[in-house]
């Protein structure tokens, strides 16, 4: 390869304006990490931009105990396990119905759910809190979990029904043969085999649930069931006086959904594009 | 198999629970959207039938004119700063071999994976006036140039979008990132051979045939755009005045702040309305063929 080849290859130009928007995209973050560790002086007047030159740890322990940031916390973990599970619980078997199971209507039902794919979800909040309203579900968890699920449907269903197509008829075939009824053989034959498509749809609906936001505003307004996102809206009116614990009590709620990131990151972005193959 | 298969009680175990869940929550309230927003109602009682006149209002509302084009303004801005920087991005990670390229991935998306609330709250602290960011780095290069864009009416909704556009890069990056490794290595090679080299070729041969993947980034982006809600509500709180509403602002302030939920209904409406224009018309404009390898 020729000198200006090579040089071609590595694209310096564009490499540089990679990497600057990297820092674009990460410093921010990375601020809100050190100013975390800060106290007023030297977010505001000494060091503003780098690393902390003194690790104020008692920023989360004011973040953690003062305000109810544990209490959302948990909050979240629960909505987004129970939505995880209810949604893939329900997804798996819809899609694997209309994938390979013989019924009439198995192609309207499936476009049916998939329509929902098309419907931006804060539209029909109106009419869904009346519906919570009217089930009294009003302040209670179900309240958001339940609409979490049936939100998340269309999109597994989709995923999932991509799976089963692909999957060779002969595995129910010799189940059957081999005398399974129909719930073994999707039990012990067919799970197993689209194991990684539920890892990928877990990632994709805890990430969806963890984050949400709109939906929990307009449906949540007791303290004690908040999510974190809804949770630390708390914090604006105190943003001049403590800015350390608000970035405490961020970076708090941004863990678990980073560190997901950082160890599953091939996962995470197939999970966040799956459906850009399918739905394209 | 026929019988193993076609067993009636597992297909109606297998799908009843699903379909009822989604017909009660997604689709039974999307047909009261438009139901209802032909009412005058406040969400307690039977309401009073008024057919078009919540629509009559909304026309007549300068709110609602500001939300529409709030709402174009932000898709433009997505599909513009995603689409235009996501491409450089993508293509040059696709083909380009030097190291770091996994950092890279991380750092572009790791905000997409951060909740709306911290993204939003950041950005405050970025943009304030007297602390943040911004100001910071114009103090520190000896700049006296202070500003507040988020109380200014004039920039209020360029930097709103602005936090969107940089959340979503990473996404929109990852996306066109798949689209880029899915064209056949072959293409390329023919383009370089007839004297097509680097970005050149990238502009005759990656990018057309990805028209696909163009397209679902800008439904993506324009929709996302158009719906713009938790932006705003966090930010601004659809101020200054009401410079930063969207339709779906207007929506949560005539229901929820209100109590008019019929004309809150409306406003909904004519989003599901717009999205569904806008969506049909990049699919008939990009890509009329389906191209295949």
């Amino acid at each position: 390869m020729s000198w200006a080849m090579k040089l071609r290859k590595k694209q310096p130009v564009f490499q540089a304006f990679l990497w600057m928007y990297a820092i674009i995209s990460v410093y921010p973050l990375l601020w809100m990490v050190f100013y975390s560790l800060k106290n007023n002086n030297e977010i505001f007047v000494t060091n503003p931009f780098g690393f902390p030159t003194h690790f104020r740890f008692e920023n989360y322990v004011e973040a953690w105990t003062r305000f109810s940031v544990p209490v959302y916390f948990v909050n979240s973990l629960f909505v987004s396990i129970i939505t995880v599970i209810g949604t893939i619980t329900l997804a798996v078997m819809f899609s694997y119905a209309c994938a390979r199971m013989y019924w009439r209507f198995r192609e309207t039902a499936r476009t049916y759910v998939i329509i929902g794919l098309f419907v931006p979800i804060q539209v029909i909040i109106i009419p869904l809190a009346i519906l919570v309203r009217d089930f009294h579900l009003a302040n209670t968890y179900a309240a958001i979990i339940v609409p979490y699920i049936a939100f998340n449907l269309s999109f597994s269903t989709m995923v999932f029904y991509g799976f089963f197509r692909s999957i060779p008829i002969e595995l129910e075939e010799s189940a059957c043969i081999d005398g399974a009824n129909i719930y073994q053989s999707f039990w012990r034959v067919i799970l197993p085999i689209v194991k990684p498509a539920i890892a990928t749809m877990v990632i994709f609906v805890f990430l969806n649930a963890w984050n949400e936001f709109t939906i929990a505003l307009m449906l949540i307004t007791k303290e004690s069931l908040k999510t974190l996102p809804l949770g630390l809206l708390f914090f604006q009116g105190q943003f001049t006086t403590d800015w350390g614990a608000m970035g405490a009590a961020m970076t708090i709620a941004s863990l678990p959904t980073v560190l997901i990131y950082i160890f599953f990151s091939r996962q995470v972005e197939n999970a966040l594009t799956v459906g850009s193959a399918v739905k394209g | 198999m026929k019988r193993f298969l076609g067993n009636r009680l597992a297909i109606s175990i297998f799908i009843v629970p699903t379909l009822l869940l989604y017909t009660v929550i997604v689709f039974y309230p999307i047909v009261q959207v438009f139901f209802r927003s032909l009412f005058e109602w406040d969400g307690l009682t039977e309401g009073t039938f008024i057919f078009l006149d919540n629509y009559t209002r909304l026309f007549q509302d300068h709110i609602f004119y500001t939300s529409l084009y709030n709402g174009l303004v932000f898709a433009a801005i997505l599909a513009v700063l995603q689409l235009g920087i996501g491409t450089i991005l993508a293509l040059t990670i696709a083909n380009a071999s030097f190291r770091g390229k996994k950092i890279l991935r991380i750092s572009f998306f790791i905000p997409v994976v951060l909740s709306i609330t911290v993204v939003c709250q950041l950005w405050l602290a970025m943009y304030n006036s007297e602390y943040g960011l911004f100001n910071k780095i114009f103090e520190a290069m000896g700049l006296s140039y202070r500003q507040d864009w988020l109380t200014n009416k004039n920039t209020a909704i360029y930097a709103i979008a602005l936090v969107n556009a940089w959340q979503f890069m990473g996404y929109q990056f990852a996306l066109l990132l798949a689209g880029a490794k899915s064209v056949p290595e072959q293409y390329l090679e023919a383009a370089r051979i007839d004297g097509a080299e680097g970005w050149k070729a990238h502009w005759k041969i990656t990018i057309p045939l990805m028209s696909e993947t163009y397209k679902y980034c800008l439904v993506l982006a324009v929709t996302g755009g158009l719906n713009a809600f938790a932006n705003m509500f966090i930010m601004t709180g659809g101020g200054p005045g009401t410079t930063t509403y969207t339709l779906t602002y207007l929506m949560y302030r005539s229901a929820f702040r209100v109590g008019e939920f019929g004309y809150g209904s409306a406003s909904a409406a004519i989003l599901v309305i717009e999205c569904l224009i806008v969506t049909l018309a990049i699919n008939r404009l990009i890509a009329r063929e389906r191209i295949t390898y």
